[in-house]
């Protein structure tokens, strides 16, 4: 490994402070003529897209076969008759509303999340001192807090408060929970990065504010999308905090709109899948539409 | 990363002036700031409040009365406890396993540039976007012997008695977490692969090396610190599982899928236990604590020595 | 500086950390579990406290959610804050198991509704063991005429120590012994009459490739209704009502492992459709195998009806569906007219409320609950309500059904309530876990009636 890493390093350095700099030429660009079709690869990427697709198949499927026909019919064989009548009864039950405070909760709480935990991360990897020495251990305590067991403390704290029933119960709780990975992830990531360019950073006499955003932040990227997706993903389907925490339906989220479809018996499963595909839908063409940043900033920074 | 040898690092110019290295540490300590109050505020306290309440007997709903190492006693007696150790640790260990290798070579996979990989990679990222209730109601509805996927395909292989068996339950829960989580790591994992300049892979060529010797000798290397990252994402992950096994199983069948957080979760909510499912909670953060140490040796760190240095 | 010092420094710190916060969560669970609810999500003013004794204030109340019962109970609070406009009552609903996540936290907290909707029992024992709830017991001495229209056989898992501490409202649901009438004329048999006569049906079932019953044995408590109905046939209710008193080793009666035998004989003779432990009962995947001719017989709730006749398409219209009450055993003690299921929902008020609100409860409580619109309104819903008498409500197609389900519900000897239900949590949770080994086959019935022995009275 120590000779190939050579070209990395000068593409780096030879940048100096800004982002990443020119990236090497990417993987698969110039191969294409070169070298035989990866019939496994393409055999298996098949294989595992059946996986993926037959369930996703059936919920699409099934949202649209009435109540009474959800046993009756195959399970894979597409509705006989078609029918909205789910689509209408979410879309009658206040999802909209349920929608937009999710969106709401999950925005407020990963930004402030990221933003805070990337602080803490660099001031953990670039400080000294036994206090940051001790928030550190903290956040790795704190790895493993299952909520269930502390719902009961933090129900009472947010009554305290005075937040109880507020879409900012939700956010705080969910803001802390995010930290001790999140700080994990991107301390690792902080570590990672030379340290000549910090150095150079500050022999140009930039203060540690500049370093951060400047210097940090751009060659951080990878771990900052990657721990924005992955607490992102957990708040929007959380369940409990939105459940314990709040109470009017005007304050209710998504994961507890599905209860208008869920009776003291049973279940309405293809009104509930009619809900699924409607919450889903946005948040896939916002993939689809952001897919490129997304990339871009999964494979920001220095070559390694 | 970059493995710079470690003489350059220490031939470096001393840093800073001891005032220097004052005004530092107190420009970057409250940097710290902001997420340590919130965490306190929300997560340590309420940890505390667990802590307090393993020491005492309480239903719930009523008095708190303080009882000693009764609640401690209980559960470390209960032959439960290891069983949800092992099943979490089983669980933790196999959707490693499962979903590592599937996610590196789908990322490597969809690192490639041509188009239909593109479409391919939009239509995996969906089972990523389903909540634990939706995911469980699709899985145990198309699992269900007489209307499920064995009946609509005719395959009675497909209807077997997938959560009535305690080794098939837990590998649904196995294949349904991969299901899930699989497209986020290789979403990772396609950004790592992206990374790795193509020289590398030219050299090779060159050298003669075939697409599997380039992957292991190439590959697999170079996505060292992609695999750290994901793996810790993965497997502190799966300590605090709880939604998706407790809406697919509920622990079931008998305690067959019961891992500690649920067994948590039951103890406290179901059984009206809340002193041995505090106790219950506080051996999952040792747990993680003592997984999280573990990563971070396996991660390596060499740089926490240096920074102290001195 | 060397790293042991640091860390060591560190926890110190954190211990001193620890201290303080120590402290302070204790006094805010302390907090937490003595005030007054200013319970967040009442309406308006929460009435203070004291004052006239005859005053009324806004109350909160939280009941379940799901069509038809949410519109018929939400209708009943609507004519109430109606007719009393300075003392509304505002309402919340929540799922079913999300409901009892949330209100144990909530009460725990001290923050808990006024009215609270339960089950009951074992639930309603918890609470009143923690001065959580009202003694209603001079609230029905006053209002007797309410006490009187109401089915007696519902306040017994009101009562707890000889006091009442719910009111019985909604409807009835026992379990009920369907079947299938289609499959039966096919396969030419005749509806059972006795245990044998199940044991005798099951090959011949399994033979014509119908699965003998449905079973949603994911569910467990579907599980358990087998074992309520066995032991009662085969035993009488004294043994179950000596486990709800707590007698230590109530369950070592022979009958019990007689019962439990003979439903270990059941599943291995395939009397339940295979595959059993993975059929959910709230997907309704246990009814679609009967009204769908896979499986011949069920055992379920009286509330399954209304799910049958909107899911089966003509099954229930057509008249195929049978239904009677558990057949006897042969050579038990137990009456053949007994019955198992929910006699009732339980409504509380909290003793943590205010004179006001709790005031309001009372007058909710006397004058709108199971009034004539609500009685109605669930007859037509499909449902028995639980005052004497309803049955002349009863029309239409269903009326058949309703008045089985309210002769069988009246004349009951005993009407013994769900056992989950009936005992305190704790015990509920180890017999729902047992009950799905057995039917596994994985334990024996020694170490099934061992394993509850040693939850007795907990």
């Amino acid at each position: 490994m120590a000779t190939a890493t050579t070209t990395p390093t000068a593409t780096a350095t030879a940048s100096g402070r800004t982002s990443g700099g020119r990236k090497a030429p990417e993987r698969g660009s110039q191969m294409r003529g070169t070298v035989r079709k990866n019939w496994a690869g393409g055999a298996l990427s098949y294989v595992w897209l059946l996986i993926v697709l037959v369930p996703i198949y059936w919920i699409i499927i099934t949202s649209f076969k009435p109540q009474s026909d959800y046993f009756s019919s195959n399970p894979l064989a597409p509705p006989t008759a078609p029918s909205l009548t789910n689509y209408a009864l979410v879309v009658e039950s206040d999802f909209p509303r349920y929608f937009l405070n999710s969106v709401i909760v999950t925005v407020g709480s990963i930004v402030p999340a990221v933003v805070i935990s990337f602080l803490a991360a660099f001031a953990i990897v670039r400080g000294r001192g036994w206090a940051l020495k001790a928030t550190n251990s903290l956040f790795l305590m704190g790895l493993a807090i299952p909520l269930q067991a502390t719902i009961i403390p933090v129900y009472l704290i947010i009554i305290k408060l005075g937040l109880y029933d507020t879409l900012g119960a939700i956010i705080l709780p969910s803001i802390a929970f995010a930290i001790p990975l999140s700080v994990l992830v991107l301390s690792n990531f902080i570590r990672d990065v030379p340290k000549e360019l910090f150095e150079s950073m500050r022999m140009d006499g930039a203060t540690d504010w500049q370093t951060l955003w400047q210097l940090a932040f751009p060659l951080t990227k990878p771990a900052l999308v990657t721990v924005t997706i992955y607490n992102g993903l957990g708040i929007w389907n959380g369940f409990l905090l939105p459940l314990i925490l709040t109470q009017s339906p005007e304050k209710r989220l998504l994961p507890l709109g599905l209860w208008t479809f869920q009776g003291q018996y049973s279940v309405n499963v293809p009104a509930i899948l009619a809900s699924v595909v409607l919450t889903t839908l946005p948040i896939l063409v916002l993939y689809i539409i952001g897919r490129r940043q997304l990339m871009s900033g999964l494979t920001a920074g220095f070559s390694k | 990363m970059t493995a710079l040898a470690p003489a350059a690092l220490q031939s470096a110019p001393a840093t800073s002036t001891p005032g220097g290295s004052g005004i530092r540490e107190r420009s970057l300590t409250w940097m710290a700031l902001p997420a340590l109050l919130l965490f306190v505020a929300f997560g340590v306290i309420p940890l505390l409040g667990v802590l307090v309440l393993s020491f005492t007997t309480w239903d719930g709903i009523g008095q708190i009365h303080p009882s000693g190492f009764t609640s401690w006693r209980a559960v470390l007696s209960d032959p439960g406890l290891p069983h949800a150790l092992w099943v979490t640790f089983l669980v933790m260990a196999l959707t490693w396993l499962v979903q590592t290798p599937m996610s590196i070579l789908l990322g490597a996979f969809l690192a490639g540039h041509q188009k239909y990989r593109e479409v391919l990679a939009v239509l995996y990222f969906i089972p990523l976007l389903l909540s634990s209730a939706s995911l469980a109601i699709t899985y145990k509805a198309l699992l269900d012997p007489n209307f499920g996927l064995g009946a609509g395909l005719h395959l009675p292989i497909l209807a077997q008695d997938w959560l009535g068996r305690p080794v098939l339950a837990l590998g649904v829960v196995i294949f349904v977490v991969s299901w899930q989580f699989i497209p986020f790591h290789a979403l990772i994992y396609q950004g790592g692969v992206r990374q790795i300049p193509i020289t590398m892979y030219e050299a090779a060529v060159i050298d003669g090396a075939g697409r599997v010797r380039q992957f292991f000798s190439i590959t697999l290397p170079q996505l060292k610190y992609t695999i750290i990252t994901s793996s810790t994402l993965m497997i502190v992950g799966s300590l605090t599982f709880f939604d998706l096994i407790f809406v697919l199983t509920a622990g079931g069948p008998g305690d067959a899928t019961r891992v500690l957080a649920l067994d948590m979760y039951i103890t406290g909510f179901q059984a009206n236990l809340m002193g041995p499912a505090s106790a219950i909670a506080c051996i999952l953060v040792l747990v993680g604590l003592a997984l999280a140490l573990l990563l971070r040796r396996l991660g390596g760190d060499p740089s926490a020595s240096q920074l102290e240095g001195a | 500086m060397d790293p042991s010092n640091t860390s060591r420094r560190g926890f110190l710190k954190l211990a001193g950390l620890a201290g303080l916060s120590a402290s302070a969560v204790g006094t805010l669970a302390a907090c937490g579990g003595g005030t007054q609810p200013t319970a967040p999500g009442a309406g308006g003013s929460a009435g203070t406290g004291g004052g006239a004794a005859g005053g009324t204030g806004a109350a909160s109340y939280w009941f379940l959610s799901g069509q038809p019962n949410q519109g018929i109970r939400e209708g009943t609070v609507k004519r109430f804050n109606t007719a009393n406009p300075d003392a509304s009552i505002k309402y919340t609903e929540f799922q079913n198991d999300a409901y009892k996540t949330k209100i144990k936290t909530a009460i725990g907290a001290g923050q808990g509704p006024t009215i609270i909707w339960g089950w009951g029992g074992g639930g309603l024992r918890d609470y009143v063991k923690n001065n959580q709830v009202e003694d209603l017991t001079p609230f029905f001495t006053e209002n007797a005429a309410l006490k009187a229209k109401l089915f007696p056989s519902s306040f017994e898992a009101a009562t707890v120590d000889g006091k009442i501490y719910a009111m019985p409202a909604e409807t009835v649901t026992p379990i009920v012994f369907y079947w299938n009438k289609k499959v039966f004329d096919k396969v030419g048999v005749q509806p059972p009459a006795s245990w044998g006569d199940i044991m005798a049906l099951v090959p011949k079932f399994n033979e014509a490739g119908v699965a003998p019953f449905s079973l949603g044995g994911q569910s467990r408590w579907t599980n358990m209704m087998w074992l309520e109905f066995l032991l009662d046939r085969t035993a009488g209710p004294e043994v179950f009502q000596n486990v709800f008193a707590g007698k230590a080793g109530a369950w070592s009666d022979p009958a019990v492992l007689d019962m439990l035998t003979k439903i270990q004989d059941l599943v291995k003779a395939n009397g339940f459709i295979k595959g059993f432990s993975s059929i959910t009962a709230d997907s309704n995947a246990d009814l679609a195998l009967l009204y769908t001719g896979k499986a011949a017989m069920m055992v379920h709730g009286a509330w399954t009806y209304g799910t049958m006749k909107t899911d089966g398409g003509d099954f229930v219209s057509g008249g195929n569906l049978g239904y009677m009450n558990f057949p006897a055993v042969e050579g038990g003690k137990g009456d053949p007219s007994n019955t198992v299921g929910n006699p009732a929902q339980y409504y509380s008020i909290s003793s943590k409320a205010s004179d006001a609100e709790k005031n309001t409860a009372k007058k909710f409580f006397s004058t709108s609950v199971l009034d004539d619109t609500e009685i109605k309104a669930f007859a037509d819903s499909g449902s028995v309500p639980i005052v004497l008498g309803s049955n002349s409500q009863f029309s239409g197609a269903d009326a058949p059904f309703l008045n089985f389900v309210y002769d069988t519900a009246s004349k009951a000897k005993t009407f013994a309530q769900s056992w989950d239900q009936a005992l305190p949590a704790a015990a509920s949770e180890t017999l729902l876990d047992n009950i799905a080994k057995l039917f596994q086959l994985s334990i024996t019935p020694q170490q099934w009636v061992d394993n509850m022995n040693k939850v007795i009275g907990s």
